[in-house]
């Protein structure tokens, strides 16, 4: 009971001697107050452009696992017109079903073929998909529309060309709604698209070949199937061959960034009996994925450093402030001393008023770290209204991102305000209470 | 035999500088009884304020033996004195030394505050102490709302609140002016004549006239130490109010059962007898039960 009622005294006493210099109280509790609420108000911005660099980096293909058909060397397909390898349907449909982690799949099965409008040809890549495939390989229409669902499940003759081709085929007309020739199908395919202009991308980072999306003339990977066969024969240059492939590449989007690796490796279990021949690949992207990761931690510790850059002054401010009340409040020091106080009485003294202020700034610079994304937003769209031009030219990321307060940014910026507060109050307490108490009660 | 309050014998003191030894104190004995009202008095740089501090407990003597009633406190460590102070000394100083941020009744509690005594009942009684200087009305003002006069009335107030062995004034009327140092010296007369031991240290002679018995320091040594036979006695109307015949064992009836279970951390517990009364005039003293 005595030991509860003289810590409440201590305390007591301790806001009595804070209000008594209210205006000096209230500069300190700013350093702290600005200190915590920097560390949660930047975090929250590194946060927030960290994640929208993260959505940009996924939609480069960070998520997306590609397993790709190869083509073994001749030794490992033994003899025989018809080289058969890769992935097949079955395969595509088990990973499916086994792996709830894979989101959305692309199987893609191309072949080169010719494209003849009239007497104008191309040769190019026959691409069967599905619908997603649009979305995946990030592809915009021009005119017309992409293929749909429907036009999946009936096997419909459709057809979507990419710029390259349509403006090769159809130089003076609109090419939506005619139909082109396939001479090797002896078939035609009816024009619903154009894409706008794709140049080749350029394998990012290592992980993806190089592709030229610039010849392509997408279809329905159904209408493929049942138009072209499973097995395909080519003539080239006076040879004759056959190739057996169900599905050339398969692009699995997975849940999240996080199980891209993980996953890979269980298709890559899965699908070990290919080992031997060496004819499927599973490409991750592994540059993305540490993109990804290496952005978010490249942004914390920014932030962080500038934000605990801010906690340290705020710090010494206190430590400014409680030297300066320690010299001020000597004389008292020498009463109390006189009148019976132990050092650590003296100590602890000071130390409640060094924790109350810290304590009190750490919660005024929460309550203020949560208006920080409003308050960015609202700086944001004032901005806008005022230099517009300006703000347009700032990269994508700061103009689209929404401050994500990082929800273990409170507790370590209130945990870490209050321990600097109580280091750094520390070193005068421990002055006040050295001090020889007749000197310090002639003090004046 | 009375109780011996404080007992000092062949205390030295020796500040060391960088160039130099100084000696403040060359060898001091004397005895304090219990109810007794000294006066220490010297010129500066005769060893009084080191005297002081050293019955003050706030500081350490080179050598020698400091007995607080049978506590040798000479070679007490920080914490140990600090504990003393709080339960065994009572100070008024010259300049009252209050603390600005607390009211009155705050200020008496301090020493209270550092036993770790403070309960309602301690509470009550810095109240009683309050009325007992005259002070009843004004509990919650600060200090800085009072005159010197009812300062230094707190400070005594603050002085008794832990029942001392005795209270050290040092220059305790040195900022009055005459007719406030009368009201105080008064209040000390009352209190001495309640059983109160009473050390005061003052350079003013017509202060020391008005006390029992004046030791007077040279150079670190004591000159004289003798009864004050030509005593100066003034009865002021206004301070009997103040502090009326007997207000003292009221309180000291509910106070004494609780420091009675009190103890203090003792090492080298001296139970040596009180060694040379210099005074004689035993009848003066008043034995107070609790303290004996």
């Amino acid at each position: 009971m005595g030991f509860f009622i003289s810590w409440v005294r201590t305390f007591q006493l301790g806001i009595n001697s804070l209000l008594l210099h209210p205006m000096r109280s209230m500069l300190t509790i700013l350093g702290i107050f600005i200190g915590v609420a920097s560390v949660i108000w930047l975090l929250a911005i590194g946060e927030g452009i960290s994640q929208e660099a993260q959505r940009q980096i996924e939609k480069l293909g960070a998520q997306n696992i590609i397993v790709r058909s190869i083509k073994p060397p001749a030794e490992a397909l033994g003899d025989g017109i018809v080289a058969v390898y890769g992935l097949t349907n079955r395969e595509y449909e088990m990973l499916l079903e086994t792996l709830p982690q894979i989101e959305h799949a692309v199987p893609i099965r191309e072949v080169k073929r010719t494209f003849q409008f009239q007497s104008t040809e191309i040769d190019g890549r026959l691409v069967g998909s599905t619908p997603k495939y649009y979305e995946t390989a990030k592809l915009t229409i021009d005119r017309g529309r992409f293929l749909t669902d429907s036009d999946f499940d009936k096997n419909k003759n459709y057809c979507v060309l990419a710029k390259g081709v349509a403006s090769k085929l159809f130089p003076y007309q609109d090419p939506i709604g005619q139909k082109i020739l396939l001479p090797e199908l002896n078939d035609f395919f009816e024009i619903v698209g154009v894409l706008k202009h794709r140049g080749a991308t350029a394998g990012i980072g290592g992980s993806f070949a190089a592709q030229d999306y610039t010849k392509d003339v997408y279809i329905p990977l159904t209408t493929m199937k049942q138009r072209l066969g499973r097995t395909i024969f080519r003539r080239v240059g006076g040879s004759f061959g056959g190739e057996f492939v169900e599905l050339n590449q398969a692009t699995l989007q997975i849940r999240s960034v996080d199980e891209v690796l993980s996953t890979a490796k269980m298709i890559q279990d899965s699908l070990r009996h290919h080992d031997k021949m060496g004819d499927i690949e599973v490409v991750v992207p592994l540059e993305l994925i540490e993109q990804a990761k290496s952005t978010r931690i490249i942004f914390m510790v920014f932030m962080g450093l500038i934000a605990g850059v801010s906690l340290l002054v705020g710090g010494i401010g206190i430590m400014n402030i409680m030297l300066a009340t320690v010299t001020e409040r000597t004389r008292e020091i020498g009463i109390r001393r006189a009148l019976g106080a132990r050092q650590s009485a003296i100590i602890r003294q000071f130390l409640v008023e060094t924790i109350t202020l810290s304590v009190l700034g750490g919660l005024v610079g929460i309550a203020a770290g949560f208006l920080g994304p409003l308050v960015t937003i609202l700086v944001r769209d004032g901005l806008y209204l005022y230099i517009p031009e300006r703000m347009s030219g700032l990269p994508s990321t700061i103009k689209t991102m929404t401050p994500q307060i990082v929800e273990a940014s409170v507790p370590i910026a209130f945990g870490i305000a209050v321990l600097v507060g109580t280091l750094f109050g520390i070193y005068p307490a421990i002055r006040a209470a050295k001090m020889d108490p007749i000197e310090a009660l002639r003090h004046e | 035999m009375n109780a011996t309050a404080l007992t000092v014998k062949d205390l030295t003191k020796d500040y060391i500088t960088k160039s130099e030894t100084v000696h403040a104190l060359r060898g001091v004995s004397f005895d304090v009884p219990e109810g007794d009202y000294v006066a220490i008095m010297g010129p500066s740089g005769s060893g009084k304020s080191t005297l002081l501090n050293m019955i003050g407990c706030l500081d350490r003597p080179t050598d020698g033996l400091l007995m607080l009633g049978d506590d040798n406190v000479a070679h007490m460590n920080d914490n140990q004195l600090a504990d003393v102070r709080a339960s065994r000394i009572g100070f008024v100083f010259q300049s009252y030394n209050l603390i600005a941020q607390l009211s009155v009744v705050e200020n008496i509690q301090v020493p209270l505050f550092y036993q770790g005594n403070l309960n309602r009942q301690a509470n009550r009684r810095c109240r009683e102490l309050a009325d007992l200087v005259g002070l009843g009305d004004r509990v919650s003002h600060r200090p800085t709302q009072l005159s010197g006069g009812q300062q230094q009335r707190v400070a005594i107030a603050r002085s008794l609140v832990n029942d001392p062995f005795y209270i050290l004034a040092d220059e305790s009327t040195g900022n009055l002016d005459s007719n406030t140092t009368e009201e105080i010296l008064t209040i000390f007369e009352r209190l001495n004549d309640q059983g109160k031991t009473i050390v005061m240290v003052t350079h003013e002679d017509d202060v020391a006239e008005r006390t029992k018995r004046i030791i007077r320091l040279r150079d670190g040594l004591i000159v004289s130490d003798e009864i004050n036979e030509g005593r100066l006695r003034f009865t002021d109307q206004k301070t009997s109010e103040i502090i009326p015949e007997n207000s003292m064992q009221a309180l000291e009836a509910a106070r004494d059962a609780r420091f009675a279970a009190m103890t203090l951390p003792t090492n080298n517990a001296n139970s040596e007898a009180a060694v040379n009364t210099p005074s004689g005039n035993d009848d003066d003293h008043v034995i107070l039960g609790g303290q004996s």
